[in-house]
């Protein structure tokens, strides 16, 4: 296993060529191979790996440098490879080294010495170890061996959010929280090298480890994956190029980015919150995120509604800083990093330090977007609960308002169940209404043989008030004017239909018929008709004589007429 | 509703429900026997003439809604369920009363609304709101178009 893993990676590597980016590339790809237990298989295998077939990520240079005693083993090694690669190796052989000579304090206080600067930073873990955990999504290659590690790592003041976001970080089987962590140093130190190895990771694990705390942490990571090797496919052939020429050259200058970029990171939170930011590459509310729930330690200033553009912006700047030895590499880093953050879509979806606007997910990349974005209110509760029912009562109430619009006579109902009721109401009366609508013309006795079809369509389909009385009016029995039997059926059948339906509701309809019908004419009386018609008869007029049923309209009916009970 | 257009080829809603209702109506009629139809035919009738409004309106709105793809495959699937519920079925429902008296709050009338709305039953409250809110559009676009047609047929 440990076998098949590091010969993946080599594999990996090769395809990639020796470009310095290729480790990115294959950690990124790596990434979910990446487990706990992988980690310190990883050491025990790179010590029998030849170092020069070291296509495993490599550490930062950061890492490398801060483990100056180990630096020198290593750069021989380094010196074929990337930068990063270069990195890794030296660290490598180097951590083996140390492991080798059973020496756990030292790399003890390696990282503790790591540690320190994370601390100042306000981060935990070391930067080193977050590099390097960082590579490979579990910091497998800093493991020394099975017990060093532990050792080393129970020495970083546990951030118990931290690690709780990198528990939660499902996609990297990271030792502990440190992955997330790795990702925001990894980014301070803005090298390019570093931004290749180490940064394009970072973007990745930048957007992750932010993420990772969210539902969509799945997502962004495969996002990240393949944004990350996307660019980094890019980079390898700027890099390729260039780094074939002064490998070594670049390796130094790596270094001393890495350097620099350590010494930024650890000397100013804002720029590591910046660096997140550029890491995150668009992702605002991922550093809102980590604030809130690292406790925004290192990105406490900066991170603060911060858009993408200034996150860039902030990088360039960062990347000045950190070196400008690489201005073209920093601005296409910066490209990436744009691209990247184009295509990853924002991470965090409802946490939030609760200081920021509300924040429309549309801002965010569409494509990828798969969940909605949501900034708690100033002063509100930024509990995802609490934050995810808030959005739905909004869209609750906004659908209400369009329903008091809808249904006549709601403007001055306040309150979603009596408004709600109204709603009831009204679409009872609107059903019952068609059922008698459909009983009248199931009544009505077509003497005209339908050849008007297309008359009648566009006399309905010109939707004019006048001839249309709502059928109500005329055949209203209040009236009883001389009418065609036919009608005065379907008076009957009309009345009958609407008591049958509305028995107990008829007032409520009546009332609501009222205002909807406009032509509704002496509704007073309906009530009365619809208590004759308590059992849904339905009177036919058709000059049959049927059994006389007690209930009467009015008993003004002329004879003759059925009553039908349904 | 849609007074402002005038053009009988704009498809709306309204249109593609009076065409289709118009045409059911005559297949509806042509079944019609000669003899003074008993009563039990003219409930047919108007069940089936019901049944015709409901499918024309479904299908004019077409599968863009829940509620309309729950009526229709209600129809399909459920039309003896559907319409054996005979009306003295119904009205003894009505007779025992609305239900959201019983339930009071946003949750119970929800209920109920679900009942009325159809497809409401698989809906969350939200998209609940939406499909009353195209419903009751919907059936007062039917409700209208059918008060003319029948002003037509009986007026004239």
């Amino acid at each position: 296993m440990v076998l098949f893993w590091w010969e993946s990676l080599s594999l990996f590597g090769r395809s990639y060529g020796q470009c310095e980016g290729s480790y990115v590339v294959v950690t990124c790809d790596q990434m979910d191979m990446v487990g706990g237990d992988k980690d310190k298989f990883e050491l025990e295998s790179r010590n029998e790996e030849d170092p020069m077939n070291f296509a495993a990520p490599s550490p930062s240079p950061s890492v490398d440098w801060r483990f100056g005693g180990l630096v020198p083993t290593g750069n021989p090694m380094a010196v074929s490879k990337g930068s990063t690669s270069m990195v890794v190796d030296s660290f490598g052989p180097t951590l083996w080294d140390q492991s080798q000579t059973a020496n756990p304090q030292n790399l003890g206080g390696l990282f503790s010495d790591i540690n320190n600067v994370q601390n100042s930073a306000g981060n935990s873990d070391t930067l080193g170890i977050r590099k390097v955990l960082n590579l490979k999504g579990g910091g497998g290659i800093f493991l020394p061996g099975n017990g060093m590690l532990p050792q080393s790592l129970s020495q970083f003041p546990a951030d118990s959010a931290f690690i709780e976001r990198a528990a939660r970080f499902s996609c990297f089987n990271v030792n502990g929280g440190n992955f997330s962590d790795m990702v925001n140093p990894l980014e301070s130190m803005g090298g390019t090298n570093y931004f290749r190895g180490g940064g394009m990771m970072q973007e990745v694990f930048g957007g992750n480890g932010q993420s990772h705390s969210q539902k969509n942490e799945v997502m962004n990571v495969d996002e990240a994956f393949k944004d990350v090797s996307m660019s980094v496919g890019e980079h390898e052939h700027e890099h390729g190029a260039t780094g074939g020429g002064g490998s070594p050259l670049k390796n130094v200058r790596s270094h001393d980015e890495a350097k620099q970029g350590i010494g930024v990171g650890g000397s100013g939170p804002g720029n590591d919150s910046d660096e997140a930011e550029f890491s995150t590459a668009g992702g605002q509310d991922e550093p809102s995120v980590l604030e809130g729930t690292t406790g925004g330690e290192r990105f406490a200033g900066g991170l603060e509604s911060k858009k993408r553009k200034r996150s860039e912006q902030d990088t360039e700047l960062d990347l000045a800083k950190v070196g400008p030895q690489q201005p073209g590499e920093s601005a296409k880093d910066d490209t990436e990093i744009q691209q990247n953050g184009d295509q990853k879509p924002t991470s965090t979806t409802n946490k939030s330090s609760g200081k920021h606007g509300k924040q429309g997910s549309q801002a965010s990349d569409p494509p990828k977007e798969e969940y909605i974005h949501i900034r708690a209110r100033r002063g509100q509760a930024t509990n995802s609960h609490s934050l995810a029912e808030r959005v739905r009562r909004e869209k609750i109430s906004e659908r209400m308002k369009f329903l008091q619009d809808l249904v006549p006579g709601c403007s001055k109902v306040t309150g979603k169940a009596v408004m709600l009721d109204e709603i009831i109401n009204y679409v009872q009366s609107l059903q019952r209404q068609v059922e008698f609508l459909s009983m009248k013309l199931a009544t009505v006795n077509p003497r005209l043989d339908f050849n008007v079809e297309g008359l009648l369509s566009k006399d309905i389909l010109q939707s004019r008030a006048g001839p249309s009385r709502l059928g109500f009016s005329p055949d209203m029995p209040m009236a009883y004017p001389p009418l065609h039997s036919s009608q005065q059926g379907l008076i009957r059948a009309g009345l009958s239909g609407l008591g049958s339906s509305s028995d107990l509701h008829r007032r409520t309809i009546n009332s609501q018929l009222t205002p909807m019908t406009g032509g509704f004419k002496e509704p007073t009386r309906l009530p009365n008709v619809w208590e004759d018609e308590l059992h849904n008869v339905v009177q036919m007029s058709y000059g049959t004589s049927a059994t006389p049923n007690s209930q009467d309209v009015d008993g003004s009916l002329p004879p003759g007429h059925m009553k039908v009970e349904l | 509703m849609n007074s402002k257009r005038f053009s009988p080829t704009s498809s709306t809603i309204k249109s593609r429900f009076t065409r289709r209702f118009l045409r059911a109506l005559l297949k509806i009629n042509r079944q019609r026997t000669r003899t003074p139809s008993s009563p039990m035919e003219i409930c047919q009738r108007y069940l089936k003439v019901k049944l015709a409004a409901d499918v024309s309106m479904a299908s004019a709105v077409g599968s863009r809604r829940a509620w309309s793809r729950a009526m229709l495959a209600k129809i399909r699937h459920g039309v003896r369920a559907g319409s054996t519920t005979s009306l003295a079925m119904r009205k003894r429902k009505i007779y025992h009363g609305k239900k959201s008296t019983k339930e009071v709050g946003i949750v119970g009338n929800a209920k109920v609304l679900r009942k009325l709305v159809p497809g409401g039953e698989a809906m969350d409250t939200c998209s609940l709101l939406d499909e009353t809110f195209h419903y009751i559009k919907c059936l007062s676009t039917q409700v209208k178009v059918m008060t003319r047609i029948a002003d037509q047929l009986c007026s004239t």
